[in-house]
């Protein structure tokens, strides 16, 4: 159903990707873990690699709940399916886009 | 001879009003009455007689201004004589004021915009009844935007968070919840309007959303909010009135206006219910004297009342309970403990102060939520009590993932799952859109070229629109001062408030030293 309206309605998202640039946002889902009330929102270049996406971005701020472990098991997935990151390949050749919910599940 | 002149005839107050309101309507003859109200057919709802609409209060101009001077003069009396007194002393706790922190900056701005739509709907609906309804109600919402900046503005001399509430209602994350919710009524059309504000907030949804604020107040010691609510009390029962005739009138006049009201009540139902997850966490965290928690009150003034009372009645035309309702009553013992938790550790972000709950807090929560408290949210609090004795105070070092449509961080769990948080994906025009729950996802997907639009303030802090890049930026840039925010153990307030107590010779409250 569309909006009903008086007049043309369209107008353009407030949260394209264009705005970003060369960036995009990239949520990281802390499943099980209640400590972060919800997923985190970073803004990240497309051609950052993983290890840099981890060790800049993500560890900076896992790292203020008590328990966080960075090198413990870790569980990814990324649009439904698992998926293994090695620090080398970038977001974009991970096949992460604008806005994707990235899910990380510590595992014994 | 002379001919006496004629005693002037007295009219009834019924003849009065007719006089004063109906008689005053003409049919227009050089222009189309289309012309004329131009914004009341491209909703699809169709009006055949515009008489039938029952006038809920014959009020005229003159009655109406005397009541309502009447109720301004109580009320500021009783402003004066709290001010003279250093009343502010007197209530349970400073904490206390970020019950009306909250209320100031999120409600009290909506009341105001509640205010222009009224106005707007006083020039634009067709019939002479439902104008004048909506003239009397845009008075009052404007009525209430003053006496309650009136009555909060006392707190400003002594407290935090409450200098700069109207910038920060445009501004601050977590009041882009109340407002985009009223944004959102205000831009459609004034049908829409009138089911999302005039029933949906105003009937269905007003108790849950007012009398905690004002029983919070009644049992925290702050009597100017609550003679601020027993001064509104008369004009809300006037606005439920109307918003009760505005459906039944709807519903009367045309079969095929039934659907149309219905998707309106499940959309609105849903839109304003998210917003009283913040009245959820007040009820809850907020007050240091409890009234009643979040799970009693919407049983009473939702499942009870409306559930169990009005939505029997509107039976009678077809309509249903709200579409997501059990999604809502299954959260009912969640709700305000996760929220609650959310606000925890964003506060150093916000214009008010958090803490965590004492022992006293916990067992009362622990006996009102048997099946959540201590089996999913205690353990939180055990961690954090572990992290404060460790120097720690838990403060979310980054932003969240947001609702497109609440706007409100993805705090929001599964229904019938407590541990799984809500995560729904839109795609519109190739662009992925998330939502918290399946009632925002059902919204977005039924408008998405309006909610693409939303104003997310992650997603602007992110595009460089929100002061700068740091947090001190942006903070700068919503105008929060030092002892607005953070932690309430040791904060201006809270080190104020023990001076001010603890000293034989108060000469210098409101002083800084």
């Amino acid at each position: 159903m569309a909006v009903k309206s008086i007049g043309t309605y369209d107008f353009p998202s407030r949260s394209r990707q264009e705005l970003y640039g060369d960036d995009q946002l990239v949520h990281l889902w802390f499943q099980e873990n209640p400590w972060f009330c919800a997923a985190a929102c970073f803004r990240a270049p497309k051609a950052m690699t993983w290890g840099d996406f981890w060790n800049a971005l993500v560890v900076p701020f896992a790292e203020e709940d008590p328990d966080f472990d960075p090198s413990a098991n870790r569980v990814w997935t990324l649009h439904g399916e698992p998926f293994q990151p090695r620090d080398e390949q970038t977001l974009e050749e991970i096949g992460v886009v604008h806005k994707d919910v990235i899910g990380m599940k510590v595992v014994a | 001879m002379t001919i006496a002149p004629k005693a002037p005839r007295k009219l009834t107050m019924k003849q009065r009003y007719e006089a004063l309101t109906r008689d005053l309507d003409w049919e227009p003859s050089y222009v189309a009455k289309s012309d004329v109200f131009p914004h009341t057919e491209f909703e699809g709802i169709r009006i055949h007689d515009w008489s039938k609409w029952e006038d809920p209060f014959r009020l005229t101009v003159d009655a109406y201004t005397k009541y309502q001077a009447e109720k301004d003069k109580r009320l500021y009396a009783v402003l004066d004589g709290f001010a003279q007194s250093q009343g502010h002393l007197s209530l349970t706790e400073a904490s206390y004021l970020n019950a009306m922190k909250l209320f100031l900056q999120g409600v009290t701005p909506l009341e105001y915009q509640a205010h222009r739509n009224f106005a707007y709907l006083a020039r634009h609906l067709n019939g002479p009844g439902p104008r004048f309804a909506a003239l009397c109600q845009s008075i009052d919402e404007m009525r209430h935007t003053q006496t309650e900046i009136h009555t909060l503005s006392n707190y400003n001399k002594y407290y935090g968070g409450f200098h700069n509430y109207l910038e920060q209602h445009d501004r601050v994350w977590y009041l882009s919840v109340p407002k985009s919710f009223f944004d959102d009524a205000l831009s459609a059309g004034p049908f829409e309007f009138l089911i999302a504000i005039g029933f949906s907030f105003e009937y269905l949804l007003t108790n849950l959303l007012f009398v905690p604020f004002m029983s919070g107040a009644s049992f925290n010691g702050d009597l100017p909010t609550m003679t601020f609510g027993f001064s509104a009390q008369s004009d809300e029962s006037r606005h439920m009135t109307l918003g009760l005739e505005a459906i039944k009138f709807l519903l009367e006049q045309d079969e095929a206006n039934v659907p149309i009201v219905q998707a309106w009540i499940d959309k609105w139902f849903w839109r304003g219910y998210r917003v009283t997850a913040l009245v959820a966490q007040m009820l809850d965290y907020m007050l240091p004297r409890k009234v009643m928690s979040w799970k009693e009150a919407f049983e009473l003034y939702f499942e009870e009342q409306m559930l169990g009372g009005l939505f029997q009645d509107l039976a009678f035309y077809g309509i249903t309970p709200p579409k997501h309702v059990d999604d809502a009553i299954a959260e009912k013992e969640v709700l305000s403990h996760q929220v609650y938790w959310t606000l925890y550790q964003f506060s150093h972000a916000a214009a008010f102060t958090t803490t965590m709950p004492d022992a006293d807090a916990q067992t009362w929560l622990s006996e009102n939520y048997a099946d959540t408290f201590d089996r999913l949210y205690k353990p939180l609090w055990d961690k954090e009590q572990k992290n404060l004795d460790a120097g720690g105070r838990h403060f979310v070092r980054g932003l969240p993932q947001l609702c497109q449509v609440c706007q409100i961080p993805m705090l929001f769990t599964e229904p019938g799952d407590p541990t799984t948080l809500c995560q729904r994906d839109s795609v519109y025009r190739g662009e992925k859109f998330q939502t918290c729950s399946n009632g925002c996802q059902w919204i977005f997907e039924r408008e998405p070229e309006k909610y693409v639009q939303a104003w997310l303030p992650v997603h602007q802090i992110y595009q460089g629109n929100c002061g700068g890049a740091t947090i001190p930026d942006v903070l700068a840039w919503y105008g929060i001062q030092e002892g607005d925010g953070g932690e309430y153990k040791g904060s201006v307030d809270d080190n104020n408030w023990n001076t001010w107590h603890n000293a034989a010779d108060h000469s210098h409250i409101g002083s800084e030293d």
